[in-house]
């Protein structure tokens, strides 16, 4: 080959690498140029959250429940850890934090992966910050910002209602929305209203280098801040509700077979354990007091607590706000629902009306079914002697009722609706269902019947006994009893729909909602679950007769209610023994309705003390103290005292 | 015609006319010169800037560079073809030499590439790249036949070999590949026959595989010339920077972004962007259109260099001008290829582009030297045509 063909040969040769260069500058450059203009954007475009605060809860005074304060927050940038340095940044981190080098990593890895920001300490000290500060060159890619921090003023007092917030769990992550980083509520308020209290974060758009180093800022838009709650609560009524319900657990520990020291636990099941109370407003719904003690400060868990206080806490389920989430046999409090069934329906002892005298012996003999004889003993074992309805109800004759269980299942055997009357009734009032509070983990109690107990026998075999539902049944239901079970809050609802003349009115923590700039975005007025058909003279009947368990010679509260003080007249209430069916040691419930005005209802308050005993002795004067603050004010009010010990 | 015999029948005057330069080739290289200085200083200000140094440092010191190459480049052009290759042994061997000093100096970066000069550094594989070109074309030259013999193909090799192995040792690859390239070329124009070249090429794959295989390879170059191929291993540094290189180009459009608009160049994301990367700034700040006018311009002078070795009036002229094509061929696509990811990364200079004074004051007075061969050339027929 001659040089000229191989230079020839070689022109080609270079010609084809140019070529190659030209077709793969066209391709990227012209072909697929869009493609690579949004990378290049992505790299150099960084958007960075900044938190919305938190919306306030206040009370029905505007007193703060839980805010925000300002903090100082060391904040892991992520985008901006070198790696080359993380494990002695990581050492110096858990030496500053009480964290473990593995969470600090934790986190660490948790800002790399959102290419975010994420708060490493939330609460930093001043001298901390000022470290920090000062070494920033040892502390590459961390910021010390301001940040707000959740507060809760009021401590334990309406930690129950308020709830607390928290890191979410796998669950809540399965909302787009909710980010690892992210706080949640996580029970009370904070949680049932969690969307509107959150705001809507904002974000900065930045352009970075390739080290993520901010070059300008491209757009802001700032958060919106989270929703002002503004609850019914008012918390000198939960302050008076809160204080009484310890004094009457103290009480009820004095009088204790474990003695005044004891501590509940699983090892003394005979220590009272828990004392839970509402306050409704009778004519709207409004929740005035909610407690449920032993309870926790909210603030622990922003800023932690000790493992034995906290085991402790978890050990009396201190974060269950039992009003809502506790059910228990409602017993004689029950005998309401069955009175204003026998008043409505007609159904008396055999051959009694509603003024007549039934001789309640303390016993009562009848047969089963099956024709085995069978005899049930009131609380009394002398028994009431010649009582009406309304004194049955007074003194809270459990033979009275028992005899109108009778009737009903008499009644029963050839008319269908009288076989279900009492717990139609029972359900009408709100048993049997969630009463929907703005609450969140409400429990829906129950209200047994033949349907509920064949159902049971199919679906969970062993938890009923063998065997058709009975007349025995019936009678344990009538009286609260049996698988009869209600939340504190259900058997204030009822109560309050019974009172003030047939409205179920749907319980309402919340009053209003308000955003940032003041106006109102939500009112959460008062709303109706159900109107019930009662008639006024049966509301009247009942009311006098609360009147009189409080003001009765034989009133089964007279004893609790001695030293009331001013306008006892006008305070009514019903008392409840729950026998408590687990363990031979198991020591009764006690409950406590009252209602006032009695002239005209307003208030409805229950009080609960498991473990608490007798109602009339335990829960009555607890209710007391609390009523005497509604009635008479701050001055009114005298300790918790002991009652008689009564049904 | 008449024209063209009257003047061959005057030596001297032929010999005077003759010394014009070629205009094309002395534009495109020194409108190169002038646009490396602005894309030098695009891809340095900014960063400079943002240092709080002087924005302009880096674009002088390049003005500096380019009036010291033009320099070179007229004084190659003057010096007569038969000095050059009666000096090319020394030349080769002085070459030797400061590869050897190289290797006491200090490690900068993990490399021996450098001697300090005062103010300056002077980088010696650089200049072994000519050096080499030079000697072997005197040797290859000296062959009478048209085909070369065995043994020379053999003394060619080793006078290859010896600044290569010691290059290699400093490391630095890709000027190693340079020399393998150059001397494939200019033995394939200097007459080897095909099996020859065959068997060349088997023993240099054979050697490459040795030289895996016995670890003689860093194992970040192999890093390096693998990662290229095998995307999963994209944490490396070496896709790291090809990827931004890769999407800087890409952004840059049709028309580019405009001279320092390029947001991936000057915030950084593409590396060694002044050196070895300065075609990513050109191609995302002039887009498609500046960037194949730049590789036009690199055609045009490669394409004058062939004509060059076309017509030049000696077989050591011809080789000279062949190698040096070559390895300016192999520095451009090599380069350029690295940016846009059809080439491993390497670190070769684009020439006459990238910072850098070594490289640029080599390759000017390579240019030169090819130059000064256009300008003693033996006139042909129908040049101007081909011209």
């Amino acid at each position: 080959m001659r040089p000229g063909l191989r230079l020839a040969g070689l022109g080609i040769f270079f010609a084809a690498l140019f070529g190659i260069l030209l077709v793969r500058l066209w391709t990227i450059q012209v072909t697929l140029a869009d493609e690579y203009v949004a990378q290049a954007q992505s790299l150099q475009i960084r958007v960075v959250s900044t938190p919305a605060p938190r919306g306030e809860i206040r009370d029905t005074n505007g007193r703060l429940l839980a805010g925000s304060r300002s903090a100082l927050a060391l904040v892991i940038d992520g985008a901006l850890i070198d790696p080359e340095t993380e494990a002695e940044l990581v050492q110096r981190l858990a030496a500053l934090s009480d964290l473990s080098a593995s969470e600090v990593q934790r986190r660490i890895d948790q800002a790399r992966n959102l290419s975010d920001r994420v708060t490493l300490i939330d609460d930093l000290s001043d001298a901390d910050a000022l470290f920090v500060v000062e070494h920033s060159e040892e502390f590459g890619g961390l910021y010390v910002e301001p940040q707000p921090v959740r507060v809760y003023p009021m401590g334990e007092l309406v930690s129950s209602v308020v709830g607390y917030i928290g890191r979410p769990n796998a669950d809540d992550l399965e909302d787009p929305l909710i980010r690892s980083t992210d706080v949640l509520g996580k029970a009370g308020t904070e949680r049932y209203y969690d969307v509107d209290l959150r705001g809507t974060p904002g974000f900065i758009k930045y352009r970075v280098d390739a080290q993520r180093n901010v070059i300008d800022v491209l757009g802001e838009q700032p958060p919106k801040p989270g929703n002002t709650m503004i609850l019914n609560i008012d918390t000198d009524l939960q302050q008076v509700v809160f204080d009484s319900l310890q004094q009457g657990l103290e009480l009820s520990r004095e009088v204790s077979v474990s003695g005044a020291g004891c501590a509940p636990s699983h090892a003394d099941e005979q220590c009272p354990v828990r004392a839970t109370a509402v306050v409704l407003d009778v004519t709207d719904g409004a929740v005035k007091a909610m407690a449920s003690y032993p309870t926790f400060d909210s603030s622990i868990f922003v800023e932690g607590v000790s493992e034995e206080e906290w085991d402790r806490l978890t050990t009396l389920r201190a974060f269950s706000n039992y009003a809502v989430q506790g059910v228990y046999a409602p017993a004689s409090t029950f005998k309401s629902v069955a009175y204003v069934t026998a008043l409505e329906g007609g159904y008396f002892p055999e051959g009694q009306t509603a003024q007549s005298r039934y001789v309640c012996k303390g016993t009562l003999d009848f047969r089963f079914n099956d024709g085995s004889p069978q005899v049930f003993r009131d609380w009394k074992p002398q028994g009431h002697g010649p009582v009406n309805l309304g004194e049955a109800f007074q003194q809270s004759c459990d033979i009275y009722f028992w005899e109108i269980a009778l009737t009903l299942w008499r009644d029963g055997a050839q008319d269908a609706d009288a076989r279900n009357e009492l717990q139609r009734w029972a359900r009408e009032f709100g048993f049997d269902a969630v009463t929907g509070i703005d609450l969140p983990f409400e429990a829906p109690g129950l209200i047994p019947d033949e349907a509920w107990f064949k159902r049971v026998q199919e679906e969970t075999p062993g938890r009923v006994r063998e065997g058709p539902w009975t007349g025995g049944d019936l009678m344990n239901t009538v009286i609260g009893q049996g698988s009869t079970l209600s939340t504190p809050l259900q058997l204030a609802n009822a109560y309050a729909a019974m009172v003030n003349g047939g409205t179920l009115w749907k319980p309402r923590v919340l009053d209003q909602m308000v955003d940032s700039d003041g106006v109102t975005v939500l009112d959460n007025s008062r709303s109706v679950i159900r109107n019930v058909d009662i008639s006024p003279q049966t509301v009247q009947s009942l009311l006098q007769d609360m009147q009189l368990v409080v003001n009765g010679k034989s009133g089964t509260a007279r004893g609790a209610f001695a030293n009331f003080g001013d306008n006892k007249n006008d305070v009514g209430g019903k008392t409840g023994t729950a026998e408590v069916i687990k363990g031979k040691n198991a020591v009764d419930t006690a409950l406590f309705v009252g209602v006032t005005p009695v002239s005209n209802p307003k208030y409805i308050v229950v009080v609960v003390i498991e473990r608490g005993g007798s109602g009339g002795r335990i829960a009555a004067p607890t209710g007391r103290r609390i009523l005497q603050f509604i009635v008479n004010g701050d001055d009114g009010v005298t300790p918790v005292r002991p009652g008689d010990d009564l049904d | 015609m008449a024209l063209t015999a009257a003047r061959s029948g005057s030596t001297y005057l032929q010999r005077e006319r003759a010394l014009k330069p070629d205009v094309i080739l002395v534009l495109s290289f020194l409108l190169l010169a002038a646009i490396s200085i602005v894309m030098v200083y695009t891809a340095s200000a900014p960063r400079a800037r943002s240092l709080g140094e002087p924005e302009s440092a880096e674009a002088i010191k390049q003005a500096v560079f380019a009036v010291v190459g033009v320099v070179a480049f007229i004084v190659a052009s003057v010096i007569e073809p038969r000095t050059i290759r009666l000096s090319a042994p020394s030349v080769y061997l002085a070459s030797l030499v400061t590869l050897v000093v190289v290797q006491f100096t200090r490690v900068h970066d993990g490399a021996q590439r450098w001697i300090d000069l005062g103010p300056v550094q002077f980088q010696p594989s650089e200049a072994a790249k000519l050096a080499v070109i030079l000697a072997l074309a005197a040797l290859l030259a000296s062959e009478t036949g048209k085909v070369l013999s065995p043994t020379r193909i053999a003394q060619a090799l080793a006078l290859v070999a010896i600044p290569a192995v010691l290059i290699f040792m400093q490391p630095d690859l890709g000027t190693m590949l340079v020399f393998g390239f150059f001397t494939v070329v200019m033995l394939f124009v200097a007459g080897t026959t095909g099996r020859q070249l065959g068997f060349l090429m088997f023993a240099a794959v054979g050697g490459v595989v040795v030289m895996v295989q016995t670890n003689l390879l860093q194992a970040y170059q192999v890093r390096r010339l693998t990662a290229f191929l095998d995307e999963a291993g994209s944490s490396l540094d070496a896709v790291y920077n090809q990827q931004q290189s890769e999407i800087a180009i890409g952004a840059g459009g049709l028309f580019g972004t405009g001279l320092l608009n390029g947001a991936q160049t000057n915030l950084n994301f593409v590396p060694v962007q002044a050196s070895d990367f300065i075609f990513t700034a050109i191609g995302e700040q002039l887009g498609f259109i500046g960037a194949s006018l730049i590789l036009a311009l690199y055609a045009l002078i490669i394409w004058r260099i062939l004509m060059i070795a076309l017509v030049a009036r000696s077989q050591f002229s011809q080789l000279v001008a062949v190698g040096f094509a070559a390895m300016l061929m192999f520095h451009v696509f090599v380069n350029v290829g690295m940016t846009v990811k059809v080439m491993p990364v390497t670190g070769l200079p684009l020439p006459w582009m990238s910072a850098g004074g070594t490289a640029f004051v080599v390759m000017s007075t390579g240019l030169g030297i090819v130059h000064g061969i256009w300008m003693r050339r033996s006139p042909v027929p129908g040049e101007r045509s081909i011209l």
